[in-house]
């Protein structure tokens, strides 16, 4: 087995997960960046260096071998997904159905503590509401 | 933000199709204050017209080495766009805010300007 190809495929993988985990890590706190730079460099490098190694090793010897090709296909493939996710970003505003002015239309749901909320409750009281994605 | 709000004696409450299980999660997972609701049919999502029909997500089953994703598989889920609405006392809605960019968040700083000028 070319080792110095396996290791190149190696890390062109490592790095493509490395700017994945990182980048995800923002989520929680909400600091993901409008432009990720940094992330998107990472993970270019990250997959040409993968399949540089796997280009290379064919080129010098046959088959590049299992070893070589597994990182190199699995850094595309989250390398690619990553840049998919990136062109997904934009949210369609969609039709919202009130304005600045309107009262709030009433509704009723359940809590994550379990009782019922019902938006009566928050006559009375100031109140800042958040519609989220939630798990995705 | 939390003590900026309650200052201005804003409570703050958030929405998402999350069911209670999931949202009880969240609430744990990230030390949140606020109260969490759910809306797994997405009834009030409709009613306000924020839902997004084709909202990219992604499944993490597909392959996993010791419990790592290796290859996340985009699918498409309908969910809430992020919004926000700033209410009085009366139940009026004072301020909106739509991000158009789902991975960021309602800056701070805007939502506290919105709160001040409201309330002020």
């Amino acid at each position: 087995m070319n080792t110095v190809a396996f290791a190149a495929s190696a890390t062109g993988f490592l790095a493509v997960m490395v700017a994945w985990g990182t980048y995800l890590a923002t989520i929680p706190s909400g600091k993901v960046p409008a432009r990720p730079v940094g992330w998107i460099i990472l993970q270019l490098a990250g997959m040409a260096t993968a399949v540089s190694a796997a280009v290379w090793s064919f080129r010098i010897g046959g088959s590049p071998g299992v070893a070589v090709i597994v990182p190199a296909v699995f850094a595309v493939m989250m390398g690619s997904t990553f840049f998919y996710f990136l062109s997904q970003r934009k949210t369609p505003i969609g039709k919202l159905r009130v304005k600045v002015g309107d009262t709030l239309p009433p509704f009723e749901v359940k809590t994550s503590d379990g009782p019922e909320f019902h938006t009566d409750s928050l006559a009375g009281k100031r109140t800042l509401l958040k519609f989220f994605r939630g798990g995705w | 933000m939390q003590a900026d709000l309650d200052e201005h004696g804003v409570s703050l409450v958030a929405l998402s199709k999350d069911t209670v299980e999931e949202a009880a999660t969240h609430k744990t997972r990230d030390n949140l204050r606020l109260t969490l609701l759910s809306d797994p049919d997405l009834d009030v999502i409709r009613q306000y017209g924020v839902e997004h029909h084709k909202a990219l997500g992604f499944k993490t089953g597909s392959f996993t080495l010791f419990g790592i994703p290796l290859a996340l598989t985009p699918s498409f889920k309908t969910m809430a766009i992020p919004t926000t609405l700033l209410v009085d006392e009366d139940g009026v809605i004072q301020w909106i805010d739509q991000t158009d960019d789902y991975r960021l968040r309602s800056s701070e700083d805007r939502v506290l300007q919105a709160v001040k000028a409201a309330f002020t």
